[in-house]
């Protein structure tokens, strides 16, 4: 598998009195961007707080460059840590904020460090303003310079792209390619599949507390683009749709609701969306509403793990 | 340390906070006040008991002191951010004295003034009692601060539980169940004081100086004790 796994989790589970939130869960992270997906609850954040630290594990255990992470606090100079609330102190300046996390982790020249962080992160302007008066995503750029300022070698983020606007999403993206490409090791988690594509080579998806699937982000797309659609089509003539559109490729079966509505089952959804506009067209058939039945991240993420 | 004990001093010394501490200390004094100007003047003994003993020790004390100290750990894990703090490579021993030690500072003036003040008026001017009843009320807020600290960290409902505290076994139990006097640090600062200034509390206190400062010392390495290993064990928010 080529470099040293950096963090390792060795059957780790995780509950809470009789509720389950991480099961049974190993897998090693190597140096580079690897995303933890999976929908909301799935136990990304969990999964997290216990590679840093912040949480213990119920079994199982979890090292980073060979130490355990719980209770080692001289492991936090090489580690940064984004959570995915917005913990900062709203009555101090941007620059207190950076100034005071360089200091706690024995940064050698705090002014100048802090200087940088805030410099990477593009908000040398509104430093000097009380952090309360920032908006959603200037406070989780801050925070994100806080994280960066002792220039960590693994660098964790829950959920990092919350309340950022387009534009911060690309900044973003950008410093965490560049940082990566420096060598530092960035472990994100995502509940949206495009943000992982984006940023992650590595994914692995968290569905259940478990770990569904793990490698290259294509294989996991492609495993997600096949699975099967139902598309639901509300039409002027649903009885000749439903007999016209078995015609197509794109469409593997068709049931005729009692309501009127047909249901298409199809494995090829983005061709299904060029031809079945086309053929209504051509067959004189109104079309009046057509809308996914199951394109919510959970059933996607549930496709996955039922296979 | 200095970093998080100068962040702690700026999350405790909000303008409400202060005020509400400002008016809980100014209670001792205003009653010594009125007591040296009434018709029916108190004895000194129950001055001594009234006054110092539970006002000042078993109530203005506790109530300021659980203000301030239960918020320095308590509002961080409330606010979700104690992990700023923990997630650094700073010993929970520092994090704690640090938090401990601004608690103290914003905390002790209020008290000592109190004390003093308290003791200047109704005592004349004498230097000597002024002096023992305030260093007793510090040695009080220090335990009281230690114990609190440690209770805002375990418990979202610290305050309603430290109300209790004060309410029920340093007001009410201690008062006359005598084994409780021995783990009461409204008792261990009546020691102090009489240790300080013999004429204070002249029947004797019920907990012997000695005896008082031991146990003192024990209460408040025990609390720093616990609050470091709570730190170190607990789910951080």
């Amino acid at each position: 598998m080529g470099a040293e796994p950096i963090i390792r989790l060795d059957g780790v589970s995780r509950w809470y009195g009789s509720v389950v939130a991480v099961s049974d869960v190993s897998f090693d992270i190597r140096p580079g961007i690897t995303g933890l997906l999976g929908p909301n609850g799935a136990g990304k954040s969990t999964l997290l707080r216990m590679m840093n630290g912040l949480a213990a594990t119920s079994t199982g255990t979890i090292t980073m460059f060979g130490e355990p992470v719980r209770d080692n606090p001289p492991l936090y100079r090489r580690i940064g840590v984004m959570a995915e609330h917005e913990t900062v102190y709203d009555f101090m300046t941007g620059r207190e904020f950076v100034l005071m996390m360089a200091r706690l982790r024995q940064v050698a020249r705090p002014a100048e460090a802090a200087d940088r962080a805030i410099e990477l992160v593009d908000l040398a302007d509104a430093q000097h303003r009380r952090m309360g008066t920032y908006s959603r995503g200037m406070r989780q750029r801050m925070r994100l310079a806080a994280t960066l300022v002792h220039e960590p070698e693994v660098l964790m983020l829950d959920e990092p792209l919350n309340g950022a606007d387009p534009r911060q999403r690309v900044h973003f993206q950008q410093l965490l390619h560049r940082l990566a490409e420096g060598g530092t090791t960035i472990v994100l988690s995502s509940h949206i599949l495009e943000e992982v594509e984006q940023l992650a080579g590595t994914v692995l998806l968290i569905v259940n507390g478990k770990l569904a699937a793990s490698g290259g982000f294509r294989a996991i797309r492609a495993a997600l683009d096949q699975r099967p659609y139902h598309v639901r089509v509300v039409s002027d003539a649903p009885r000749r749709l439903a007999a016209a559109v078995l015609g197509l490729e794109s469409v593997e079966a068709v049931t005729v609701d009692p309501d009127g509505a047909i249901v298409i089952l199809s494995r090829n959804v983005r061709d299904l969306q060029v031809e079945l506009p086309r053929l209504a067209q051509s067959s004189r058939i109104g079309l009046r509403r057509v809308e996914p039945l199951d394109d919510s991240l959970e059933s996607v993420f549930g496709y996955l793990v039922e296979r | 340390m200095t970093s998080i004990y100068l962040l702690t001093l700026r999350q405790l010394s909000g303008r409400w906070r202060l005020l509400i501490i400002a008016l809980v200390s100014a209670l001792p004094p205003l009653v010594a006040v009125m007591a040296l100007y009434s018709s029916s003047a108190l004895s000194v003994d129950a001055f001594e008991t009234a006054v110092l003993g539970t006002l000042l020790a078993g109530a203005a004390a506790p109530l300021v002191v659980l203000a301030i100290a239960a918020a320095a750990l308590g509002n961080e894990v409330e606010d979700r951010t104690l992990a700023n703090l923990t997630l650094t490579p700073v010993p929970r021993w520092r994090i704690v004295a640090a938090k401990l030690l601004a608690s103290i500072t914003v905390a002790g003036p209020f008290i000592a003034a109190s004390a003093f003040l308290t003791a200047w008026v109704a005592f004349l001017g004498d230097a000597t009692a002024a002096l023992a009843v305030t260093v007793a009320a510090v040695v009080g807020v220090a335990l009281y601060a230690a114990a609190f600290l440690w209770l805002g960290l375990v418990s979202s409902y610290a305050i309603g539980a430290g109300l209790l505290y004060i309410v029920l076994w340093e007001g009410f139990l201690s008062g006359f169940v005598s084994g409780v006097r021995l783990l009461s640090i409204r008792h261990y600062s009546i020691a102090v004081m009489h240790a300080l200034d013999p004429r204070r509390f002249a029947a004797g206190p019920h907990v012997a100086p000695s005896a008082a400062v031991l146990i003192s010392a024990l209460v408040f390495a025990g609390f720093i004790m616990l609050t470091v290993r709570r730190l170190r064990r607990m789910d951080v928010p």
